[in-house]
């Protein structure tokens, strides 16, 4: 009888939870379609993150029998897909599993790790349940501490992080990537071949072609597109195909080709143009974004992992032999990299002053998510740099709940008043259609 | 706060700590030694060839290289205001004890050469405001996965990096002489301090906890490896002719194991409040306390000087309970060998803010030291001495609850 108590006590919790998790999902969602100036084109990413958290169904494509989670952007998808599987990024920003990791993980772990923990916890997210294996490179120590963890529960395998990059810890990330492959060739029982890796190396370099185009697209001056929407297609990208991403961008692409055509904006105001760096902004947990576009900012630069960092640096071959592809995949992986888990990072500035220049940003928001300790260790830093250029930069820190949207809302808005100050009176030159 | 207010409060907090500690020891001569050699540490202005940081680098190879080891490795709230600005709120208190020390004003520490562990994520961003203020740094990059096949080579090939720098810096070249020779000085020291801490245990009315935690401390302080282990072993034989010709006086107390966070002085707020609440400490378990197994055996000494640092290098990496690793085993296996070895109540885990890894640890540590019936105490502070009452309250708590343990279990064998 107890038993039988017991059941329905974790059966109703399981309900709550789901309820909850897609609830959330559902308004966050609803607001990004909600926000005007969505180009033409948006509905497969909406799609998509509809399917994985609210209709909580899995991420698999008809092709690809395994899927392969990920955490961090240092994990080669390319390899993945050569094994015949389907990467799946399992960072999450969820605050029903955030609720729920905060009971397993230690209270000043980062929410991302928390939302993670939550997940596996709980074992009702179809994502995280399908994962044949889960690869984790150990950039902090929540993922390293997280990567024990979840090896307790399935198949792990970590990628040591080494603390520099140069041609040493590049040869000796590239015998981690094939022991990687190993591992991979085990899981899915298919071979890694030079034809299944070039083929790879072929769909993702597809979707890296049509995210450049989008940059591209997207640093126009008036804007064409809102940086909410974009973080809404990079979001996307964890659960989809590299291939059908990459197609459902090229229609995006079009869409706003023909916006240049039409002289059709945003908006016909002059907004102030914002870049977000810091800690990733993974969906559900948009709200910073939101915040900034809902009060007349605009998200112009995104230098999170989750954005345009997490697809934008293309593997360079340079010797045609696997060899080469596997060195490629390794340098593409590290060098470029402006994750902070380099001891020495220097070059995230150098990304952020180039960011800066090509989008002509006014302010910067920093984000650090509450015990995400590595990036706010970079704040001081950043905040000298940009100081000396005259950019004001803001230090948002945030959780995954929604108890301080108000005070982020208040802080966002005297911040984006304060640029609004700088700007120059707007002169209307010529009529702009806009949404 | 002004440059004066901050030195008072600094040097508030060494001679108070320093203080108790006399007091409490006064008819120990030989303990005298140890309290001149961190006050003298505290207060050193002198140069040194190279700076480690933390404890989890193996200083035998540092000696190999002609350099004295010059540590900082936290413990100090004083020290921690010459750092407050430089990093982040949630930053734990050694990596900013640490910091703070090498920002004092006064200090010179341009330049010498920093051995930074990367243990944790604190010491990595550390090494990266070293490196912009344009000091010289050395990484060692610590492989986090015990289990990788490739670890122990990966690890060796940190160390030979390790030794290639300090070589550079100092100009002595590493032999497989200068090896052997400080792994038998080190072997030495660890030897001395394992038989303290066994003649030690269990006579508190000899020598208190606190005392046993700070010689074991002190190694941290010394300008000369030799002469710690010298006077550890002086001060070993005193302790063994006071055992043997008194017998234990005092009520018995309850014993509690002390792991977590490693306990470093002069913050030794944790076990005079352990002292204060009538509990015992059966023994600290923590990565300074488990170099005592890192001896190297005649066996050992042998090969080329590749081989030697490769011998070193599998060593620490299985004795290594630093912070750095996907599971902290070694850390585990110790409290268990501890609990099956010793008579314990109860076990106090120390959590200092920010040291999240010891953190994830505690779940694994409770489920198993419930499988023996030991209550464990979670203790989470930083190094300000704000929460001392709350934490009495606390501990005296866990205290009486030892206490009513004890009674029942005694009632139910008579």
């Amino acid at each position: 009888m107890m038993i039988k108590k017991a059941e329905t006590l974790r059966q109703r919790q399981d309900r709550r939870f789901i309820n909850k998790e897609t609830q959330t999902s559902a308004k966050y969602l609803r607001r990004l379609k909600e926000l005007s100036g969505a180009p033409d084109g948006m509905e497969p990413f909406y799609d998509t993150l509809e399917r994985i958290y609210v209709d909580m169904d899995y991420a698999k494509s008809g092709a690809y029998h395994h899927t392969v989670g990920t955490y961090c952007v240092m994990t080669p998808p390319e390899l993945i897909y050569a094994a015949g599987a389907m990467p799946v990024k399992l960072c999450s920003g969820n605050y029903t599993a955030f609720s729920v990791g905060d009971d397993i993980a230690p209270r000043d772990a980062c929410p991302l790790v928390k939302a993670v923990a939550g997940f596996k916890q709980t074992g009702l997210m179809p994502v995280y349940e399908d994962c044949s294996l889960m690869i984790v490179p150990i950039t902090c120590d929540c993922k390293k501490k997280i990567a024990g963890m979840l090896s307790d529960r399935c198949e792990v395998v970590t990628l040591h992080i080494p603390a520099a990059r140069n041609d040493e810890d590049i040869e000796e990330f590239t015998r981690q990537l094939y022991s990687l492959m190993e591992r991979l060739e085990n899981v899915t029982g298919n071979q890694i071949t030079y034809e299944s890796l070039s083929y790879a190396f072929r769909m993702v370099g597809y979707a890296q072609y049509e995210l450049s185009e989008f940059i591209r697209l997207k640093k126009q001056m008036p804007y064409l597109i809102r940086g909410s929407h974009a973080m809404a297609i990079l979001n996307a990208a964890s659960y989809m195909t590299a291939g059908d991403w990459g197609k459902a961008l090229h229609r995006v692409n079009e869409s706003l080709k023909t916006r240049i055509d039409g002289r059709k904006t945003v908006t016909s105001k002059k907004l102030p143009r914002i870049l977000l760096t810091g800690s990733p902004i993974v969906f559900p947990n948009v709200k910073i974004p939101l915040l900034i576009e809902e009060n007349g900012g605009i998200v112009a630069g995104d230098e999170t992992c989750m954005g345009e960092r997490g697809m934008w640096d293309p593997a360079v071959i340079t010797d045609n032999s696997f060899d080469g592809m596997m060195n490629a995949l390794a340098n593409r992986a590290l060098r470029p990299c402006p994750c902070p888990t380099f001891a020495d990072n220097s070059q995230r500035i150098y990304r952020i002053k180039q960011l800066i220049k090509e989008n002509q940003i006014q302010g910067v928001i920093y984000h650090v998510l509450r015990g995400c300790l590595v990036y706010d260790f970079e704040y001081r830093r950043i905040e000298d740099e940009l100081g000396k250029l005259g950019i004001p930069v803001i230090r948002l820190e945030s959780d995954y709940n929604e108890e301080d949207i108000e005070q982020l809302r208040i802080r966002i808005e005297a911040f984006i008043e304060l640029i609004k100050l700088k700007q120059e009176p707007e002169k209307i030159t010529a009529v702009r259609k806009s949404f | 706060m002004d440059k004066r207010t901050k030195q008072d409060s600094f040097d508030k907090e060494y001679n108070d700590s320093l203080n108790k500690l006399y007091r409490e020891n006064a008819g120990l001569t030989g303990f005298r030694w140890f309290l001149d050699t961190a006050h003298r540490w505290a207060y050193s202005r002198d140069e040194h060839d190279v700076v480690i940081l933390g404890t989890a680098v193996p200083e035998e190879l540092v000696m190999a290289a002609g350099a004295e080891p010059f540590w900082f490795i936290g413990g100090s709230l004083g020290s921690i205001q010459w750092s407050d600005e430089l990093v982040p709120r949630d930053t734990d208190p050694v990596s900013r004890s640490v910091l703070g020390y090498i920002n004092r004003p006064g200090s010179n520490y341009h330049d010498p050469l920093f051995i930074v562990p990367l243990t944790n994520d604190s010491m990595r961003k550390t090494a990266y405001i070293l490196k912009s203020e344009g000091r010289k740094i050395c990484l060692v990059d610590i492989p986090p996965d015990r289990n990788d096949k490739y670890a122990a080579q990966k690890y060796a090939k940190q160390m030979k990096d390790m030794c290639s720098a300090v070589s550079a810096h100092t100009g002595v070249k590493v032999t497989r002489d200068s090896i052997i020779s400080s792994m038998k000085r080190v072997s030495m020291a660890r030897a001395v301090l394992r038989d303290f801490l066994d003649v030690s245990r269990g006579r508190t009315d000899i020598i208190t906890d606190s005392a046993r935690l700070f010689v074991q401390n002190s190694y941290y302080m010394t300008d000369s490896v030799d002469e710690w282990t010298y006077h550890v072993a002086e001060l070993t034989r005193e302790i063994g002719y006071y055992t043997a010709r008194s017998v234990r006086t005092g009520k018995s107390r309850p014993r509690v194991m002390l792991c977590g966070s490693p306990v470093l002085f002069p913050n030794y707020k944790i076990p005079f409040l352990i002292r204060d609440v009538g509990l015992e400490i059966a023994g600290s378990v923590d990565h300074t306390a488990m170099k005592t197994q890192m001896i190297y055996k005649r066996k050992m000494l042998r090969g080329s000087r590749d081989r030697l640092i490769e011998t070193i290098s599998a060593q620490w990496l299985e004795y290594d309970s630093s912070p750095s690793y996907i599971r902290n085993d070694i850390l585990y296996d110790n409290i268990l060998t501890a609990v099956q070895s010793r008579e314990i109540d109860g076990a106090v885990c120390h959590i200092l803010k920010g040291q999240i890894e010891y953190d994830f640890e505690l779940e694994r540590i409770e489920s198993m030291l419930s499988e023996y019936g030991i209550p464990v105490f979670r203790l989470e502070t930083d190094y300000q001495y704000q929460d001392v009452e709350q934490l009495r309250i606390r501990m005296e708590a866990f205290s009486e609850m030892l206490v009513q343990i004890r009674v029942r279990r005694v009632k139910r064998v008579s």
